[in-house]
C-alpha cells in the first residue's frame, strides 16, 4: 500500500510577501532529498500555505526504500591469488573486512580489468524511519530574507515556530524541532476556531482546517478574494485591477471577506494619486471606480474572517481611513500654499547621501546635467527641462511626501500642475522616476526620460566613484534597479535619443557634475561594465541568447537600440549555413591576428599573388563600403546579410593561401588583409562568440 | 467582562491583567523619554540573563509630532503601556490576545492580524523583530522580538508588547478624536491633557533656546561619561535619555542640519551603547573581578 506524508510547519505570522516562496523551497527540498533516497512518489508533491503554516503533502510513497545490491571492489585479481591459485593475504583481507569468506567472492570485470569484488545487499530503510531527519533538515535549510532569535538557540528563522504537524499514513512522525514536537494538532483561525484541531491524515487535512476556518491552499484563497471583491462593488462601479495586492492579500489571511467600505465624497477633491496611495499603500484597500473612470467614494478590504455581520468592521476600517484622508487633505491644502520654487533653498537641508551630498547638490548637478543634454538634443526644450530639474526634488520637503514618500515625484508634478507651471515641466517631474519596475512603462513626455536618465546616471556614477558598489545580494541604494531603469528608457526611446548621445557620453557627462578629480578614470569604465550588465539581463528578458549577446555586448554599446536590432538580426542571421560558416572562419581570423604583433602597412595590391587573396581582396573592397553604410543606416539584416556573402571568398582564402607565408612581405599582407576584415565585422559585432550548432 | 467606560479603566484593566501574570508593575519612568522602550526598566532588563516581567505605562514625548492640540489624532505625548516578558513565552501571541479580551474586545468579531513590522531605535542600537497589530486596520500595538539593545546581542530573547493607549481608547470608547476621550467619568481627554499639548507643541516649535539645547546636549553627553567612569551606570542612562530629549527637540526647531544629524544621532547611540556595555559587565559574576 502506498503512504502519504503530511508536514505542517506551524509559526507566528510570517510576512506575506514571504510566504509563497518559503512555500515553494519547503515542497522542493522534501522532493529533492525523497529523490536522493531513491523514493518514488506522485509528483509533483501538493503544497499549501498560509501567514501561519507551510505545508506539504506527499502521496505514493512506498513504505521502505527498495533493497539496493552492490558491489565492492577489492584487489586486482592478479594480486589477488597466488601463482599456486591460493588467495593472497590482499584477497584474506579485502574478505575480512567485508565479513565473507574468500570463496563468496567473486570476480568483477572493470574497464580497468578484473578486480576481486563482493555483491552484497544493502536493505532498504523503513520510510517512516528516515522522515524525521528528512524533514528536519528540509526545515532548517529553509532560506529567509531577515530571521530572528527567539528561544535559547543559536537557532534562526523567519518568526518563532509553533506547532509541527506531521504524519505518515495514520501514525504521527516523531519529530522535534527548536524544542516543537511534533504531534497530529493542527490549529484553525485563531479567532473563529478553539483549541487543536486533530488530524487523521494527510487526505482530511484540508477539510479539517476548513472545519476551523482556515483555507490552507492559497490558489482557493485567491479565488474567494477574486469573488469577494467583485461581489463587494457597489452598484455601477469597477475594481482598480491590483494584482500586486491580491497576491499580497493571498498571504495575510487565513480566511479571507472582501467588504465594501465607503468615505466622504468630499476628499475626492485629493488627487486620485494620492487617494489611491493612501488606500493601497498604507491601508491594503482596493480602490474602486466609476463608470467614467473617476475614483468612487469607496474601498474594498479583503478581512482576515468570516465576514461582518453587524457592519462594525466597516465602521473601523471607514474611521481609520477618514483619519488618513483628513491628514491628506490637510497636507494638500496646506503644502501648496509654498510655491515649489520656494522650497529649492530647503533642500540644502536634506541629505541625499553621506558622500554625495544634499539635495541641494544633487539639483545643481541635474541642471548641468539637463544642459548637457539639451545641448546635443534638440527635441529638448531646455528651458523647460531646466526648470523641471531644479524643482524635480523640491516635493521632498513638502508634508505629503514626509508622509507618503511613495508619492515622491508625483507630488512634485502635482503641485507644479497647480501652480500653472508648463505642461513639459511639471510632466517631466511626474514621471522623472519612472519606471519604478522592469514591467513599468517609461516616461512618455520626453523631458520625463531626459531628467530620469540624469537623475540615475547621477546616482550611479556618484555613487560608482565613492566606492558605493553593489555586491552580491548587497545593493542598499538599488543601483540595479536604477540602472534598468535607464537601459530600458535608452532602448524604449531609440531613435528619439540623439545619435551623438553615445552610452559613454551619457557616463561623461554625469562624471562632469562632480568636481573635477574627485572622480577617478575607473569610474567610467566600471560604470559602463555595470550598464552593460543590465543591458544583457533586459535582453535577455526579451528572450536572445547568451551567446548572441556575448557577440553584441563585446563590441561598445554605443546606442542600446542598436545593439538590440543588431542582436535580433544575428538571432535571425545564425541560422544560415553561410554565416554559420563564416563565423567559424571569423574565429580563426582573430586566432590568427591575436598571436601577431608587428605592425601592418597598408594592403599593397601587387603583392596579392593567388587568385584566391585577389577575389577575397575584392569581395571585401566591394561590399566594405556598403556594409559600412548598411550599419550606419540601421540595416543590420543587410549588413550582415553582406557579411555572409564574404563565406565563399573567405574559405577559398583559407583552402588555397597559406597566410604565415616565408616571405614578410607576403605574410603581412595578407595578415592586413586578415585585419581589414576583421575590422569590418567586428563594427557590427564579435560573431567569433556564436556558439556552432551540430 | 463589561466595556470599560474611560480612558483611565483600560489602563486599569491591563494593569491589571499583567499583574495578575505576575509582572512587576513598574511606575512611568520619570525623565523624557520617546517611547516604552527607553525606560530603563525596558532598555537596561533586557540586557544579561536574567528572567524579568514588568508592566509600565509610560507617556512618551515626541516633539515633532506635537500639532497644538488641534489634530484629533496626532500628539506630542501619547501614553504607551509597555510590557517585558523576559524571556519570551511560547504562547506569548495568545498572552497578548488574552489582553485585548480583558478590554471586552469581542476579537471574534473583529479583524485583527499580525502584519510584519520589525522595530528600530538608531539613538539606541537597538533593533527586533515583529509586527504591528492592526485591529480592523487601525494599529494599536507594536509587538517585537528584541534582538539588540545598546548594540549588544540579546539572550535570552525579550518579547515586547507596546499599547498605543489613545489608539485603543478611540476605537473601544468609539470616538474620532482623542480629546473626546473620557478620561475618568467626570473628565475629557481635553480637560487633562489639551493644554499641555498646546504648549509643549508651541515651546518644541517656537520657544525652545536652540543655544542651550546645544549646550544641554554637550553638558548631559559629558556627564553621562563622567558618571560611566564613576560606575554610576543608570545615572549615566538618565543623562543619555536627556540627550535623546534635547536632539528631539532640536530637531523639532529645525535646527540641525543634514551634517550634524547624523552625528548627534552617533553621539547619543555612543551613549546608549557605552551604558549597555558598562550594564552587562556589571553582570557578569564576581568572580571574574577576583581574576583582576
Amino acid at each position: 500500500m502506498s503512504g502519504s506524508v503530511l508536514f505542517e510547519l506551524g509559526l507566528e505570522e510570517v510576512p506575506a510577501g514571504m510566504v509563497e516562496r518559503a512555500s515553494a523551497d519547503l515542497a522542493r527540498s522534501i522532493a529533492d532529498s525523497l529523490q536522493e533516497l531513491d523514493l518514488v512518489f506522485d509528483s509533483p508533491l501538493k503544497r499549501y500555505s498560509t501567514p501561519r503554516r507551510l505545508t506539504v503533502i506527499v502521496t505514493g510513497l512506498p513504505q521502505r526504500q527498495a533493497d539496493r545490491r552492490e558491489v565492492v571492489t577489492g584487489p586486482p585479481k592478479a594480486r589477488a591469488f597466488g601463482d599456486d591459485g591460493k588467495p593472497t593475504p590482499a584477497a584474506l583481507g579485502f574478505a575480512r573486512k567485508m565479513g565473507a569468506a574468500v570463496e563468496d567472492l567473486e570476480i568483477a570485470e572493470t574497464p580497468k580489468g578484473a578486480y576481486l569484488s563482493c555483491p552484497r545487499t544493502i536493505p532498504g530503510k523503513s520510510v517512516a524511519e528516515l522522515l524525521p531527519q528528512l524533514l528536519q533538515k528540509a526545515v532548517r535549510g529553509l532560506h529567509w530574507p531577515k530571521n530572528m532569535y527567539w528561544r535559547p538557540s543559536r537557532f534562526r528563522f523567519i518568526r518563532p515556530i509553533r506547532w509541527i504537524a506531521a504524519l505518515f499514513d495514520r501514525d504521527v512522525i516523531d519529530l522535534e524541532i527548536e524544542g516543537v514536537r511534533s504531534a497530529r494538532l493542527t490549529f484553525g483561525h485563531r479567532f473563529l476556531s478553539e483549541g487543536p484541531v486533530e488530524v487523521e491524515s494527510a487526505q482530511g487535512y484540508l477539510d479539517a482546517l476548513k472545519s476551523g476556518f482556515v483555507v490552507a491552499d492559497p490558489e482557493e484563497r485567491r479565488s474567494m478574494i477574486l469573488d469577494g471583491l467583485h461581489n463587494a462593488l457597489p452598484k455601477d462601479c469597477r475594481l482598480l485591477e491590483d494584482d500586486g495586492l491580491v497576491d499580497e492579500v493571498v498571504n495575510l489571511n487565513e480566511y479571507p471577506t472582501a467588504i465594501c467600505g465607503g468615505f466622504d465624497p468630499q476628499y475626492l477633491k485629493i488627487p486620485r494619486e494620492v487617494l489611491i496611495t493612501v488606500m493601497r499603500f498604507h491601508q491594503k484597500y482596493f480602490a474602486v471606480q466609476g463608470r467614467d473612470g473617476a475614483l468612487a467614494p469607496h474601498f474594498i478590504t479583503v478581512l482576515n474572517t468570516a465576514g461582518d455581520e453587524d457592519g462594525r468592521i466597516r465602521k473601523g476600517h471607514e474611521k481609520v481611513l477618514r483619519a488618513r484622508l483628513d491628514d491628506a487633505a490637510f497636507f494638500w491644502d496646506n503644502d501648496r500654499k509654498v510655491r515649489s520654487q520656494d522650497r529649492i533653498p530647503a533642500l540644502e537641508n536634506v541629505l541625499f547621501q553621506d558622500k554625495l551630498g544634499t539635495y541641494g547638490d544633487k539639483t545643481r548637478r541635474l541642471q548641468a546635467f539637463c544642459a548637457a543634454l539639451s545641448s546635443i538634443w534638440p527635441r529638448l526644450e531646455a528651458a523647460e527641462l531646466d526648470l523641471a530639474a531644479q524643482l524635480c526634488k523640491t516635493d521632498l520637503v513638502t508634508d505629503m511626501v514626509g508622509e507618503l514618500p511613495e508619492l515622491q515625484g508625483v507630488m512634485g508634478g502635482l503641485y507644479g500642475r497647480e501652480e500653472g507651471l508648463a505642461e513639459g515641466v511639471w510632466r517631466a517631474v511626474y514621471q522623472h522616476y519612472r519606471p519604478v519596475s522592469l514591467e513599468d512603462g517609461i516616461p512618455q513626455a520626453i523631458s520625463g526620460a531626459a531628467l530620469s536618465l540624469a537623475d540615475r546616471l547621477d546616482t550611479i556614477v556618484g555613487c560608482f566613484g565613492n566606492g558605493i558598489q553593489p555586491t552580491g545580494s548587497r545593493d542598499p541604494l538599488a543601483l540595479r534597479r536604477l540602472a534598468q531603469g535607464a537601459v530600458k528608457i535608452l532602448l524604449e526611446l531609440g531613435d528619439r535619443l540623439p545619435p551623438r548621445l553615445s552610452l559613454k557620453r551619457l557616463i561623461e557627462i554625469a562624471l562632469e557634475g562632480y568636481p573635477s578629480g574627485s572622480l577617478d578614470a575607473a569610474t567610467a569604465a566600471a560604470v559602463y561594465g555595470f550598464l552593460i550588465g543590465r543591458v544583457r539581463f533586459l535582453f535577455e528578458q526579451e528572450g536572445l541568447a547568451y551567446d548572441v549577446l556575448n557577440a553584441v555586448l563585446a563590441v561598445e554599446v554605443t546606442s542600446v537600440r542598436s545593439s538590440f536590432e543588431m542582436a535580433q538580426a544575428l538571432s535571425d542571421m545564425r541560422k544560415q549555413e553561410d554565416f554559420e560558416a563564416l563565423a567559424s572562419a571569423f574565429k580563426r581570423i582573430r586566432n590568427i591576428l591575436s598571436k601577431q604583433s608587428e605592425e601592418l602597412a597598408e594592403i599593397d595590391e601587387s603583392l596579392l599573388q593567388e587568385p584566391a587573396e585577389r577575389s577575397l581582396h575584392s569581395a571585401f573592397r566591394e561590399s566594405s563600403p556598403q556594409v559600412e553604410q548598411d550599419l550606419s543606416g540601421g540595416r543590420y539584416a543587410e549588413a550582415l546579410s553582406r557579411m555572409a556573402r564574404l563565406r565563399g571568398p573567405v574559405d577559398d582564402f583559407f583552402d588555397q593561401v597559406l597566410v604565415m607565408a616565408e616571405d614578410e612581405g607576403l605574410r603581412s599582407n595578407r595578415l592586413r588583409l586578415l585585419h581589414d576584415l576583421s575590422r569590418l565585422f567586428l563594427q557590427a559585432a564579435d560573431i567569433s562568440e556564436i556558439v556552432q550548432s551540430e | 467582562m463589561s466595556t470599560p467606560k474611560t480612558f483611565q479603566e483600560i489602563i486599569h484593566r491591563l494593569q491589571e491583567f499583567w499583574m495578575d501574570y505576575g509582572c512587576v508593575i513598574q511606575q512611568p519612568y520619570d525623565c523624557e523619554v520617546g517611547a516604552g522602550t527607553m525606560h530603563p526598566e525596558t532598555f537596561l532588563r533586557v540586557l544579561g540573563a536574567q528572567p524579568y516581567k514588568v508592566a509600565y505605562v509610560q507617556p512618551s514625548r515626541r516633539p515633532a509630532d506635537g500639532r497644538y492640540g488641534d489634530n484629533p489624532n496626532r500628539l506630542y505625548r501619547h501614553t504607551q503601556l509597555q510590557v517585558i516578558l523576559k524571556p519570551s513565552p511560547d504562547d506569548v501571541q495568545d498572552i497578548y490576545l488574552e489582553s485585548l479580551r480583558r478590554l471586552a474586545i469581542p476579537l471574534e468579531k473583529h479583524d485583527l492580524r499580525f502584519e510584519e513590522d520589525n522595530w528600530e531605535s538608531p539613538t539606541l542600537g537597538a533593533w527586533g523583530i515583529g509586527w504591528q497589530v492592526l485591529l480592523d486596520g487601525l494599529e494599536i500595538t507594536q509587538f517585537t522580538y528584541f534582538q539588540q539593545a545598546g548594540g549588544v546581542d540579546l539572550m535570552p530573547i525579550s518579547a515586547e508588547i507596546t499599547y498605543g493607549l489613545e489608539r485603543i481608547a478611540t476605537f473601544i470608547l468609539d470616538k474620532d478624536s482623542v480629546f473626546d476621550l473620557p478620561w475618568s467619568p467626570q473628565h475629557d481627554y481635553r480637560q487633562v491633557c489639551h493644554r499641555s499639548e498646546r504648549e509643549f507643541s508651541k515651546y518644541s516649535f517656537e520657544v525652545a533656546d536652540i543655544q542651550s539645547l546645544f549646550s544641554l546636549f554637550e553638558i548631559y553627553e559629558g556627564e553621562c561619561r563622567r558618571s560611566l567612569e564613576a560606575d554610576c551606570i543608570l545615572p549615566a542612562y538618565d543623562c543619555c535619555l536627556k540627550c535623546s530629549h534635547c536632539f528631539n527637540l532640536l530637531d523639532s526647531r529645525g535646527a540641525i542640519s543634514v551634517t550634524e544629524r547624523a552625528g548627534m544621532i552617533n553621539r547619543v547611540r555612543a551613549l546608549a551603547v557605552a551604558v549597555a556595555r558598562a550594564y552587562c559587565k556589571s553582570l557578569e559574576p564576581a568572580q571574574g573581578e577576583e581574576q583582576r
